[in-house]
Order: structure tokens, then C-alpha cells, then sequence
């Protein structure tokens, strides 16, 4: 094949040549028919769209993680093999208390985001310490949760049941801490550099991860604990 | 730190009449009305999240047996759906399509998951000989 | 201090895995010492190994993957050798050996040589077909890229140190519980998988973001070339499902290392619902390997038939229709599992309908050749040859779709043959295919023909003459993983097997051939204008190799095949377009966070594969603070000046005006 060569063009050509009107084809000028033109067709997103889309995708992928433990729960619910039962784990104060303090942290935290768009580093700062120190609360709460249960033999060792329980409520409580470490460094990032752009995009970020995790609970109140203390 | 954005020629606008939004993004909202957003979230999920438990706890005489579980899921997804639109902004809106489409994958993911694992198992267990028969078949 | 690891995890006692490990460090070492007296330290560092450019990162994701087949192929050949020789006999693999051999064939050609290859494909070309200048997250994309290596070297290291997993490329508990497989193996493969799948995930949101808000203007959906399309649907796959798996796997070490009980046959554990979940991500996985295999055909076939792509809106509703479909076939996997006839019945039908969306595609690829003018390009030989096979191999599909006909032939051979006829014939081809239609894309010169044309028929005869006989015994009874055979019936078959594979084996030789004698003959084969196929997408108005900006102005599409109709109205007008005013571009600066993560990555599997505890926590911190120390640089960019855009674009015209007067000399124009 020589360099020149470019058979398929030519060939396009000739027959444009036989069908003045292309009829048999597509055309390609610009006054045609923009089809299909939607969101988008005006070249890349703006920085600030693309990061945030990537991480709500990154959030859904995390929710199907999610999913399999909820499902996994769901089938190993009654495997207790002869263990003890979810209405045994269930102490409903202490899970309202876990509930009210995510709530509140969502709420700051969405205050903060408030206190970002007015570009108060000190409302923003004052905001998400009290979202990380509520936070820091439903961990104890959690923690505390887990020894009192490994007190009395409830271990993840015990049964299928239990496997299934600690795996989902710990999965989210570890979801928890690590957004707790994120948002410590997130804090430090604010205070020396300031809403900078890539700044800002990391706080919308944060926020979707502390919301998204409080949606998880939302199941997790709900399916294992609300739904176990009749059972 | 540049203020350019990705490319010069796109930050004008001039094209985008209305351009896509981030998830939980609104930029050309005052910080009134997140605050507005924020207040309203947080009174709809403790309303919705005093309901599931009063709803838990209560043991009134239900006049349908699963009525108790049932009243629990709607609640759980009224308020997931509260946080969706008060925390996250998404909303019905062209400039929120993706998003929306995303969410929508995301969920019929977790509905085939969730629902098929638990078809799947229950229809198998179903079939299992009990376990204290099995025991008996072992020489 | 170093947990289970001891002296006695080296095989000094066998001599096979030492001699490979052995001979393998010995290359790796000379190839480290080779480019250390040559003094490319630097230049590796520099343009490849922090490179954030999607082009060096998809060539790095091609040779890791070609490499790993390599590897994986190795495995194949000893396989089939074993079951040549081993009837009534016991072979020349003890069973412990061979059960590790056919576990890491299965790991290593799905997770370190399909995936790194589809993957190495998607982020060449995605972005130049896009008409942008890079993924959404180049940085990322680089970890990702790192993760995946990471996760190769802990698979390769199991072959040096301690041992891999002898439980299939499925580690099905309860025989992966740590109460039957207490060796490190099933460890080796838990976070080998785990590592790279990460990287996996991390691609996929990269790529969904990417095709979703980074497009050229004008770009519409239904204006993206077909094999974007397919990306798109692999990655949103990926996002979907690799979950699944990093949920699964995570569930099946908590049982290994600290007694859970997710999946025992104890304390209420569940072993089927580890078929279940893992299923639920193995079946899409196939399609996230096939589908942008089929985007490859669809740019091939439209190319070299001269025409576009015939039903290109059916194509895309067939891709999309797959990518849903995919998520509700899971478990033909198990049909034998016992979940009952109304369970089965619906997952065989859903198997079934699936079908028709790969039916539909195959159409629009025999009526996109039918009126061209079909050149058989190499390219354009492996997607025939695709085709061909896999038609019978989707049709065995169907079969086995059938749950009363797959408890006959449950995993049997036939089962084997049937999953290497779809993902040799379709994805491999595929990929073959692709490699060689963007080799010159990415390098500058063409692949030597007729050393290709030879590796496409020996692959073709040769996979045709080792998996027919498979089928067969399958048909006949045999099971598949059987380290010897009792029946000497099935001797001639699996000897014609053999020779299939001796077939194969000198395709291979001819690829590795056509390499060298393209290198050897770059100047000759040399592409100067950027179009040597005479293409119709965005990537082929680049030139060979393109600039790391990709596009000196990004393009201003204007209708479906964007390139096409810029080239006809060059061609027609006997001039380019006007030259465009440039402007500094900016670009991603380079970053060895990819790099340092997989280290960390590497060390911390490592780590806990051995259960040194105090490592993997070292290496936890680690990875932290250079994450941190990433978050805080505080320049993301830099602007490439004017006068470089403007002369590497001059440069880029001059070739094609260059072309343009000697297509008018030679009086081709009509």
C-alpha cells in the first residue's frame, strides 16, 4: 500500500460524484440536522461538573458494595445456628442516639457546604469540626456497641447471622472513620490553602461521601435494627 | 494557580445555555438557600426518623400482619428520598439528567442484587433438605 | 516477624516452579541491568513510568497484558501436555501442581491479560476518538494502571514464594475456607484480585466520566464512534460489578483470617451464596471483555469495507441492551446449583435473549461489508475470523442455556471448549485485531503483513484444532480439571488437542516474528500522515504518533464519522481547512503517586498474604501520606506555549497537504 493511497475515500468520492444529492447517504455539512444533541455536545464539562460526576459515580459503585452486605444479611438472617437472634442484638436507645447523631452531622455538614459557597472559612471550619466530632460520637456509640455484644460471646465467630451483622454494620462503621480521617485532612487543606478550586471540588466530594453514608444507615437502622426488634 | 479553565473557549458559556450540574452542586445558589435545604432535610428525616421508630417500638395492634415491616421500608425510603433531594440537590431538572441517569443504574443495580440473591436463596433453600435429615443420611 | 513466612516457602524441593522462577528473575534482572548501563533511567522515569498521558498509559496496560498472556499461555501448554500424557498414567505434574497451574491459567488470562489489554485499548483510543486531550482523571488513571501491575507481581511472586491457589480461577468455598486450603494460595489470589480490582473500578468511573462529559464540541451521543460506545458500557459494567467482587472476596478473607462464617459449611455459613454474589460479577465481567472487542470490530469492519457502519442507532441499542441483560443472567453459572425450575427457567431465558442483541450486531457486521469495497487487511482477517467462530461458540452458549441440557454437560469439557470458543474467538481476536489496527496510531509504523496474515491462520486452525476435540469429550463425559485420565478412549483426542496447542504455539512465534521484522522494517513501514488505513474516526486526523496533546485545536464535529467528513471535503476542495488560530494548551503534570501507591499496594498485599501484621500497617501509613503529600501540590497544570502547538500542528499539515498533492498528481481524484 503507498502512502498516498487512500482507496476507500477515492471510491466515497466517485460515487459522491454518481449521487450528486447523496441521496444514499448521510451528509456531513453543518447545516444538517444536529440528531441527538444533548448535555454535553458543546465539548468537555467544566472541571468542577467532571469531578463531581466522577465521584457520584465512584458513591453508586460504593452503594452496590453496600448492596451485597445488605443482601448477604437478608439470606443469613435466620442461620443463627442456635446463636442468638437479631431482636437479641437490638437496644434501641443506643441506635437512636447512632441515628440522631449521623442526622445532625448530615445537617452541619450540608451547612458547611452553605458556608463554602459564601467562602467563610470560619463557618465552614466551625461546621465540619461539629460534623467530624458527631461523627467521632456514632463511632464510640458503635464501638461501644460491639463490646458490650463481644461481652456477652456475640461475636462475628458465632454464627452465620452474626458474620452477616457485624460485616454490614462494620463495613459502614469503617466507612465512617475513614471519611472521619478524610475530612481531618480536609480541614488542615482548608485552613492553609483556602478555597482554592481543587479545594472546593474536594469539599463537594466530601460532602456526597457524608451524605451517601448517611442514606446507607437510613437501610441499616431501618432493615437490620427497626425491622430485627419485632422479629 | 490558573484560572483557566480546561479549555479557554468553553468557560464563556457561550455555547452551554444550561450546563450540567455536579451532584450536590448548585453553584449559582446563595448560601440562603442551602441553608433553607439544609433546615427543611433536617426537619423532614426527624419527623421521618421518629415515625420508623415509633413505628418499631410501639407494638400497636396492626390491622394487617407485615404492616409493621412495610410502614418501616416506605418510611426508609421516603427518607432517602428526603436526602436525595434537600442534601444531595438532585432534582428533576435537564441540568441534572446524568446524574439522575447514573442514580437510576446505580438503584436498578442494587434492586437485581438485592431481590435476586433473595429469590435465588429462598427458592434454594427452599429445596434443601432440612439439615437435621441430612445428618440422619450420614452412615 | 515475619509471620508464616519462613525458608521452607521457597520450592527448593520442585524443580519446575524453582527453574521458571529462577530463569524469570534472571530475565527481569537483566533487563533492569540492560536498561541501567544504557543509562534510560531518566527517560523511563520521566515519559512513561509518571507519564498521566493516556496514550503511554494504554501502551503500558497493552505490554502488561501481553506479557501476562505470555505467562498464562505458558500455563495452556502445560495443561494440555499434562492430559496428552497423563492417561492411565500419572503425567509429569503432580496434582498440588497441576491444580495451582489450571487456577492461575483462568486468574492470569481473565484479570492480567484480557483485562489489561481491553483496558490498555480503551485509554489509547477512547480520548483521540473523543476528540479530547485526555481521560477525566489522568492521575488516576495512572494508579489505576499501577494498581493493576501491583496486583501481576503478587500473582507471578506466588510462583517464587510459597505457593497459589489450587481451588480454579473461582476460589468456590468451602474448599478456599482456610479449614481445607490452609497455604497461602487462595491468600496469593484473595488480594492479587483484590489490588487489581481496584485499579479496575477506579478505570471504569474514570471511563464512564470520561465518555459522559469530556467530549469534543459537537460530539453528540449518537455522533460517537462505535467502539466509545462500547467503552461506555464496559465501564458501566465495571462500576456496577467490580463491587460485587471487592464485596464477595473481602467476605471470603474475613472467614480465612478471622474465623467468620460467611461461607463455611459450619455455625450457618452459606457456601452457595459465594456462588451467588460471585457470579453476579462474573458473568458482566465476560461482557466488560467482549463488548469493546465488539467495539474493535465495529471500527474495523466499517473501515476496511470502505462504508459506514451499517445500523450504527441499532448497534448502540444493542450494546446498551447487552449492558443491562448482562446484569440478569448470572446464574446460568450454577443452574445445577438446585435453586429449582422456576429459578432456572428464568435465568435460561434471560440467557437466551441476550443472544439476540450479539445476533443483531453480527448483522450489521456482515451488511456493513456487503457493497463495500472490503480490503483483507490483518485487521480485517481477525474480525472475519471472529465472526466464524464466534458464531458456533455463541451457539454452544445457547445450548447451555438450556438448564436441562447444561446439567448434562455441566462442567465438562464441553463447557471448557465452549468459554475458550467465545473469549479467544471474541475477545482475543478482538483484541489481536485492535492492536494491529492502532499499532501505527500508536507507534508510527505499521505491522508487517504478511507475518501477521500467517500469526491470524495459525491461530485460527490452531484454536479450531485443540477445542473441537474438547467439545467432543465433553459430549462424551470427561470433566474438566483432571490432573490424569483412567480412559485411554479419550487418547487420540486429547493428543489432537495437543496439537492444536502446537499450532497455536507457532502463531505465537509469528507474532513475536512480526514484531521484530516491523521494528526492524520501521522506515519502510513507516506511517507519515497519521491515516494509514484510510479511517473515518477522530483518531486517525492525528498524526502517528500523536503529540501528547492529542489535538492542537480540538475539533468542531459536524455529523456522524467526524473524520470522514472533514477528509472527503479536503479531498473534494483540494485544500485543508484554514490553519486555526492556536492558543497554550494546558495539560496534566506527570506524578509518581501511581507508582508509589502500587508499592504500598504491593507491600501491603504482601504483607498480609504472609500475615506480617506490622508491614501491612507500615505500608497502610504509607500509602496515607502520600496521599496527603499528593493532595497538597499545588500545580495541577502546565501550559504547553503556542509556538509548540503551532509547530507540531504546521508539521501535521504540511504531511497531509503533502498527501493531498500526491493523490491530485496521480489523477485519483474523480
Amino acid at each position: 500500500m503507498t502512502q498516498a493511497d487512500l482507496p476507500a475515500a477515492i471510491e466515497t468520492l466517485r460515487r459522491v460524484r454518481e449521487d450528486p444529492h447523496r441521496l444514499g447517504h448521510r451528509g456531513h455539512d453543518a447545516e444538517g440536522p444536529v440528531e441527538g444533541a444533548g448535555h454535553g455536545a458543546s465539548g468537555p464539562a467544566r472541571k468542577r461538573i467532571v469531578v463531581g460526576y466522577g465521584f457520584w459515580i465512584f458513591l453508586l459503585s460504593d452503594i452496590v458494595m453496600f448492596s451485597c452486605f445488605f443482601a448477604t444479611f437478608a439470606v443469613q438472617r435466620s442461620a443463627t445456628a442456635g446463636g442468638p437472634t437479631v431482636s437479641q442484638l437490638v437496644d434501641i436507645p443506643r441506635v437512636g442516639l447512632e441515628t440522631l447523631a449521623l442526622l445532625l452531622s448530615s445537617y452541619t455538614c450540608g451547612l458547611s457546604f452553605a458556608a463554602t459557597n459564601a467562602r467563610s472559612k470560619l463557618w465552614t471550619q466551625v461546621f465540619l469540626l461539629i460534623t467530624g466530632l458527631l461523627g467521632l460520637a456514632f463511632v464510640g456509640l458503635e464501638v461501644q456497641e460491639f463490646i458490650s455484644l463481644a461481652a456477652r460471646g456475640i461475636t462475628p465467630q458465632r454464627s452465620g447471622f452474626l458474620s452477616a451483622f457485624f460485616g454490614l454494620v462494620g463495613l459502614h462503621g469503617l466507612h465512617v472513620t475513614l471519611a472521619g480521617v478524610w475530612l481531618a485532612t480536609m480541614m488542615a487543606q482548608v485552613q492553609i490553602k483556602g478555597f482554592r478550586r481543587e479545594i472546593v471540588h474536594r469539599l463537594i466530594c466530601f460532602n456526597l461521601f457524608w451524605h451517601a453514608l448517611d442514606i446507607v444507615w437510613i437501610g441499616i437502622f431501618t432493615i437490620v435494627y427497626l425491622m430485627g426488634s419485632g422479629a | 494557580m490558573s484560572e483557566l479553565e480546561y479549555d479557554p473557549g468553553l468557560s464563556t458559556g457561550a455555547l452551554d445555555h444550561h450546563a450540567d450540574h455536579a451532584p450536590g452542586d448548585e453553584p449559582e445558589e446563595s448560601a440562603g438557600h442551602w441553608v433553607l435545604n439544609a433546615n427543611l432535610g433536617l426537619g423532614f428525616s426527624l419527623i421521618l426518623t421518629a415515625a420508623a421508630f415509633w413505628v418499631a417500638v410501639s407494638h400497636v395492634a396492626w390491622f394487617w400482619g407485615p404492616a409493621a415491616p412495610v410502614a418501616l421500608i416506605v418510611l426508609a425510603i421516603a427518607q432517602m428520598g428526603v436526602h436525595l433531594v434537600f442534601f444531595l440537590h438532585v432534582t428533576t431538572g435537564p441540568d441534572n439528567t446524568n446524574n439522575v441517569l447514573a442514580l437510576a443504574f446505580g438503584i436498578l443495580v442494587v434492586f437485581l442484587i438485592v431481590v435476586g440473591s433473595i429469590w435465588i436463596m429462598n427458592h434454594l433453600h427452599h429445596n434443601m433438605m432440612p439439615a437435621d435429615q441430612l445428618m440422619q443420611m450420614q452412615p | 516477624m515475619f509471620g508464616k513466612l519462613s525458608w521452607s516457602a521457597i520450592p527448593f524441593d520442585q524443580p519446575i516452579p524453582l527453574i521458571t522462577s529462577l530463569a524469570l528473575v534472571a530475565i527481569i534482572l537483566g533487563v533492569l541491568a540492560l536498561i541501567t548501563v544504557k543509562g534510560w533511567w531518566p527517560y523511563l522515569w520521566r515519559e512513561w513510568i509518571t507519564s498521566v498521558d493516556h496514550k503511554r498509559i494504554g501502551v503500558m496496560y497493552c505490554l502488561l497484558g501481553s506479557v501476562m498472556l505470555v505467562r498464562g499461555f505458558a500455563d495452556a501448554i502445560m495443561m494440555r501436555t499434562q492430559q496428552a500424557v497423563a492417561i492411565g498414567a500419572m503425567g509429569y505434574l503432580p496434582p498440588e501442581h497441576y491444580d495451582q497451574i489450571f487456577s492461575a491459567h483462568g486468574t492470569i488470562m481473565i484479570f492480567f491479560a484480557a483485562m489489561p489489554l481491553v483496558i490498555g485499548l480503551m485509554n489509547f483510543v477512547t480520548p483521540l476518538q473523543l476528540g479530547v486531550r485526555d481521560v477525566a482523571f489522568p492521575t488516576l488513571n495512572s494508579v489505576s494502571f499501577w494498581l493493576t501491575a501491583s496486583g501481576a507481581l503478587l500473582v507471578n511472586i506466588s510462583l517464587f514464594v510459597g505457593e497459589f491457589a489450587r481451588t480454579g480461577w473461582l476460589p468456590y468455598p468451602p474448599l478456599s475456607e482456610a479449614a481445607y486450603s490452609p497455604g497461602v494460595g487462595v491468600d496469593y489470589y484473595l488480594w492479587a484480585v483484590q489490588i487489581a480490582g481496584i485499579g479496575t473500578l477506579m478505570t471504569g468511573i474514570n471511563f464512564v466520566t470520561t465518555v459522559l462529559k469530556m467530549r469534543c464540541p459537537g460530539m453528540t451521543y449518537l455522533r460517537m464512534p462505535m467502539f466509545c460506545w462500547t467503552t461506555l458500557a464496559a465501564s458501566l459494567l465495571i462500576v456496577a460489578v467490580f463491587p460485587i467482587l471487592t464485596a464477595t472476596l473481602a467476605m471470603l478473607s474475613l472467614d480465612r483470617y478471622f474465623g467468620w462464617h460467611y461461607f463455611t459449611n459450619t455455625a450457618g455459613g452459606n457456601p452457595m451464596m459465594f456462588m451467588n454474589l460471585i457470579w453476579a460479577w462474573g458473568h458482566p465481567e465476560v461482557y466488560i471483555l467482549v463488548l469493546p472487542a465488539f467495539g474493535i470490530f465495529s471500527e474495523v469492519f466499517s473501515t476496511f469495507s470502505g462504508k459506514p457502519l451499517f445500523g450504527y442507532r441499532s448497534m448502540v441499542a444493542a450494546t446498551l441492551f447487552i449492558c443491562i441483560v448482562a446484569m440478569m443472567t448470572w446464574l446460568h453459572h450454577f443452574f445445577t446449583m438446585g435453586s429449582g425450575p422456576a429459578v432456572n427457567t428464568a435465568f435460561g431465558i434471560s440467557t437466551s435473549i441476550i443472544a439476540v442483541g450479539t445476533g443483531v450486531k453480527i448483522y450489521n457486521w456482515i451488511f456493513t461489508m456487503y457493497g463495500g469495497r472490503v480490503r483483507f487487511t490483518v485487521p480485517m482477517l481477525w474480525s472475519l475470523g471472529f465472526i466464524f467462530t464466534f458464531v458456533i461458540g455463541g451457539m454452544t452458549g445457547v445450548l447451555l442455556a438450556v438448564p436441562p441440557a447444561d446439567y448434562l454437560v455441566h462442567n465438562s469439557m464441553f463447557l471448557v471448549a465452549h468459554f475458550h470458543n467465545v473469549i479467544v474467538g471474541g475477545v482475543v481476536f478482538g483484541l489481536f485485531a485492535g492492536l494491529d489496527y492502532w499499532f501505527p496510531k500508536a507507534f508510527g509504523f505499521r505491522l508487517h503483513e504478511g507475518w501477521g496474515k500467517a500469526a491470524f491462520w495459525f491461530a485460527l486452525i490452531g484454536f479450531w484444532v485443540t477445542f473441537t476435540p474438547l467439545y467432543m469429550l465433553g459430549l462424551e463425559g470427561m470433566t474438566r480439571r483432571l490432573q490424569h485420565i483412567d480412559i485411554p478412549e479419550w487418547a487420540p483426542l486429547l493428543r489432537i488437542s495437543l496439537l492444536g496447542v502446537g499450532i497455536l504455539i507457532l502463531g505465537a512465534i509469528c507474532q513475536v516474528v512480526m514484531l521484530v521484522v516491523s521494528i526492524l522494517q520501521r522506515d519502510k513501514l513507516r506511517d507519515l500522515t497519521g491515516d494509514p488505513w484510510d479511517g473515518r474516526s477522530l483518531e486517525w486526523a492525528t498524526p502517528s504518533p500523536p503529540p501528547f496533546f492529542n489535538y492542537a485545536v480540538m475539533p468542531n464535529v459536524e455529523g456522524e464519522e467526524a473524520y470522514w467528513g472533514i477528509k472527503l471535503r479536503a479531498i473534494e476542495t483540494q485544500q485543508l481547512s484554514p490553519e486555526p488560530t492556536y492558543e497554550p494548551i494546558e495539560m496534566p503534570v506527570s506524578s509518581p503517586v501511581g507508582l508509589y501507591t502500587a508499592f504500598f499496594a504491593s507491600v501491603m498485599g504482601f504483607s498480609l498474604i504472609w500475615q506480617i501484621w506490622w508491614l501491612a500497617g507500615l505500608a497502610l501509613v504509607g500509602a496515607y501520606v502520600g496521599f496527603v503529600v499528593f493532595a497538597w501540590r499545588d500545580v495541577h497544570e502546565f501550559h504547553v506555549p503556542v509556538e509548540e502547538v503551532a509547530r507540531a500542528d504546521r508539521a501535521r499539515r504540511a504531511a497531509r497537504g503533502a498527501q493531498l498533492e500526491r493523490l491530485a498528481q496521480q489523477g485519483a481524484i474523480p
